[in-house]
């Protein structure tokens, strides 16, 4: 039966794998980019999320300056893309668009809301602020969640303790035991419709299923309770018990922030953190409800022992708790000021808080009351005020972990480059940029006192230094692209290497806060590389265009630096360049600016080519030509 | 000879004054407001923390050639100097004493950072607001003195509040945490009191 057990969990956790993505969708990228500039108006519009949203419940509404509506409303799951909903566009005259999105997560149905803007031969819109980017719980799926964990502990901790703990064998302590059984199942059964009702008709149908089977480990386990001991004993009753508590665990880490990383480490961590807390809690429960009544008309040393085997199982319950938790909470969280400025900081120091007593009562059980019990001395009546406080604690323990399930964790994906976070005078100052390469970028600065945005800041600047060579300092200065989002557009870190950028953010009434970060420019290696070098004899060609990951539609410059034998750059060349790829782009003439660029630098400035790939043929006057390749993204 | 003496002693002028005047107008944003040029910075560049320092403000007319300074804009002009979003000070602005179109505003600053000068009011009859900021390429920010110091270094006065700050919340804390073990031990004792009599 234990064999089969195994075996069983072992198969669940491979199927539903399958589908496993993070618990908030959050905006990785999107076609127009955020903040794009076009030429020419596009016909689609893609947005790419940090997991899979649920295209049923999730918008991507294009709407002009005046916020009229444009797009067909027929947003969809794009097959050729990763998590990545598109929406058909009709024809676009110039102007300025912004983009309302809002992604349901296909895993647990939280919603997630954002906004961005793009431009079509226009100055780019003002983006209006859209509220929270996710919205916080409801008190139904709180509710939901600590039924649901609760039913679980229950389940999987009852069966455990009446099984490897202490064996009930009196009829009134099989009643009680049988009792908690079924305020477990009730519980994930109710539980698990709570969180179905919450989320209504928009409910993503992989949710809908896992919930559907949490609810329905906990009608197995109402049911097992029907079946006549002649063709379920009791010992395989318990059995099955705990499996449908585990069952029950499985289906609870797979709609958790532990999946959003999709690495199967933090999954089976989480699954750990599940199974070893509904053990220790369920076994509390168990022991002060089943256990105790009848215990404390027993032998004290017997009870002494009972205290001692499970004071055991509990600290390597701790031990697996503490370690699977930090492990996760390093994941999870950007800076320890998170735990007090967060909700999900302040849900998981409570949470933290509530063990530790926990843990407390726990050891008092172990170290005094247990002992005087195996001595022979009454104590029961101590041990089982510890054990109802334990309780007590237990159901706040389940209410922490409700809220941490459910609010962002602060460490989220963002999909971009470079995303350091800085705190600095109880402000937080986030600093993302598109790429780490060499030229043209977008650097956004997000200000926020623990993940409230700050908009309106004065001033929020961005001074960089290189720390390989002395290039002097620049500076950008950003404008306020959405509430508390701060974004400029530039080419300060020109070269490869490393540059310190240091945000300076001015707020009304107080001192300039800075956060230094240090952003290192390099080439990706392999096939990502898009700078290449082409041999003209007696030249060299070093071409890369900027972008370095073009995208249709959107301004791009080939960039040509003409390099002799002797490696010196070669001015007062002439270099053209003439396209061929999915659609027509005529020749093109090389500018030298000796003094924006420097000698032997040639710029080719296109207005933007189509998607697709293009062979780009660089003409050397008097020495030949070479094809560079460039991809251009949709 | 006396023509020889005279291009001598003019040639050594012009050197002097470059001497003496070309680093610090090199650390300082010029810009154009009208028919005036405006050059703005601190006076003794690099500004330092808690050294004594004063707005250099400079203001020619460009009608003219060569330009003409400007006099008398003590009386028209205000200018305020603010870092962050602190609230800002309006400074003492005086005539420089013997250079006509130059303007002084002393001020000792305490914190290190950027440090921004709004110059409002009229010239002649050309109405004025301008934000001179400091930065890269303009004039520079306030650095601290940190690397100026020999032997010993002296923490600056932004420092040592920053610093007496830390105590204090240290101090505070250290105060919390005696009084929660001071009740703790009472009952602790209270406790044990309680244990020994019912043993008893």
């Amino acid at each position: 039966m234990r064999g089969l057990l195994a075996a069983l969990v072992a198969v669940s956790v491979l199927i539903l794998m399958g589908g496993a993505a993070a618990a908030h969708a959050i905006y990785v990228k999107s076609n127009p980019a955020s903040d794009a500039r076009l030429t020419k108006a596009p016909t689609e519009l893609r947005v790419t999320f940090s997991e899979t949203p649920d295209a049923r419940g999730s918008d991507l509404e294009v709407l002009d300056v005046d916020g009229k509506r444009l797009d067909q409303r027929d947003v969809t799951l794009v097959s050729d893309e990763p998590n990545t909903l598109r929406v058909s566009l009709g024809a676009l005259g110039d102007g300025g668009y912004l983009v309302a999105w809002t992604a349901l997560s296909a895993v647990d149905g939280h919603v997630t809301k954002g906004a961005f803007a793009f431009a079509v031969n226009a100055p780019l819109p003002e983006i209006k602020d859209i509220g929270p980017s996710a919205p916080p719980p409801t008190p139904l799926e709180i509710a939901g969640r600590a039924l649901s964990y609760g039913g679980m502990a229950l389940l999987t901790g009852v069966g455990f303790f009446t099984m490897f703990i202490r064996v009930p064998t009196a009829g009134a302590e099989t009643r009680r035991e049988r009792r908690l059984v079924m305020a477990g199942g009730a519980a994930l059964i109710a539980g698990s419709a709570l969180l179905i009702l919450g989320l209504g008709t928009s409910i993503p149908q992989r949710l809908l299923l896992l919930l559907g089977l949490r609810g329905l480990a906990g009608a197995a386990a109402l049911a097992s309770l029907a079946v006549p001991a002649r063709l379920l004993p009791a010992d395989a009753r318990r059995e099955a018990t705990s499996f449908f508590g585990l069952a029950a665990g499985l289906t609870a880490t797979l709609v958790s922030h532990a999946a959003a990383s999709g690495d199967l480490r933090y999954v089976a961590l989480d699954y750990l953190h599940v199974i070893a807390i509904s053990i220790w809690l369920g076994g509390v429960v168990a022991f002060s409800y089943v256990a105790m009544p009848s215990a404390r008309a027993d032998d004290p040393s017997e009870l002494g022992r009972t205290v001692w085997r499970f004071s055991l199982t509990a600290l390597v319950a701790v031990a697996v708790i503490v370690t699977t938790g930090t492990l996760q909470s390093l994941d999870r969280l950007v800076l320890i000021e998170d735990l007090i400025e967060t909700p999900y900081g302040i849900a998981l120091l409570a949470k933290v808080v509530l063990l530790v007593a926990l843990l407390g009562l726990g050891a008092v059980n172990l170290l005094i009351w247990g002992p005087r019990l195996r001595r022979g001395l009454d104590a029961s009546a101590h041990l089982w005020r510890g054990m109802v406080g334990e309780t007590v604690m237990f159901a706040g323990v389940l209410v922490a972990a409700a809220f941490l399930t459910a609010f962002v964790p602060p460490a989220q994906a963002s999909g971009a480059a470079f995303d350091e976070t800085k705190h600095v005078s109880g402000i937080r100052v986030q600093l993302l940029t598109t790429s780490t390469l060499p030229g043209r970028n977008r650097f956004v600065v997000r200000v926020q006192q623990g993940l409230t945005p700050i908009g309106g800041a004065e001033k929020v600047a961005l001074r960089f230094t290189m720390v390989e060579h002395d290039m002097g300092e620049q500076e950008l200065v950003t404008t306020e692209r959405a509430h508390g989002e701060y974004v400029a557009e530039g080419s300060p870190t020109a070269m490869f290497g490393t540059w310190k950028v240091q945000t300076i953010v001015r707020l009304t009434g107080r001192p300039d806060i800075h956060a230094l970060f240090t952003l290192p420019v390099s080439q990706p290696a392999g096939q990502d590389a898009t700078t290449r070098i082409i041999a003209v004899p007696p030249y060299q060609l070093i071409v890369f265009s900027e972008p370095f990951q073009p995208q249709a539609g959107a301004p791009l410059t080939i960039n040509v630096v003409v390099v002799d034998a002797k490696g010196d750059s070669a001015a007062g060349k002439k270099v053209g360049a003439t396209f061929s790829g999915p659609s027509i782009a005529g020749p093109l003439e090389g500018v030298e600016n000796l003094a924006e660029l420097g000698p032997g630098r040639y710029r080719f400035t296109l207005p933007g080519l189509d998607a697709g790939s293009w062979k780009i043929t660089i003409i050397l006057s008097d020495a030949g030509s070479g094809v560079y390749e460039l991809e251009v993204g949709r | 000879m006396t023509r020889l003496v005279s291009l001598i002693a003019a040639t050594l002028v012009v050197v002097t004054s470059f001497i003496a005047f070309g680093g610090t107008s090199a650390a300082h944003e010029r810009r154009t407001i009208g028919p005036y040029q405006f050059v703005v910075g601190w006076l003794n560049e690099p500004a330092h923390v808690g050294l004594m320092n004063s707005l250099d403000l400079r203001v020619t007319d460009t009608r003219v050639t060569p330009a003409k300074a400007v006099e008398g804009l003590e009386k028209t002009l205000t200018v305020d100097l603010q870092t962050g979003g602190l609230a800002p000070l309006q400074l003492t602005v005086t005539a420089r004493f013997g250079t006509p179109g130059a303007y002084n505003g002393y001020v000792m600053p305490t914190a290190t950072g950027v440090y921004v000068f709004h110059i409002k009011g009229k010239v002649e009859n050309l109405d004025i607001a301008e934000k001179f900021e400091s930065g890269p390429g303009r004039f520079g920010d306030v650095e601290t003195t940190a690397a100026l110091q020999y032997p010993n270094k002296v923490p600056a006065a932004d420092e040592l509040t920053k610093r007496l700050g830390d105590l204090q919340s240290g101090l505070d804390q250290t105060r919390f945490l005696s009084a929660a073990a001071v009740v703790l031990g009472i009952v602790a004792v209270g406790l044990a009191i309680a244990l020994t009599r019912r043993r008893a």
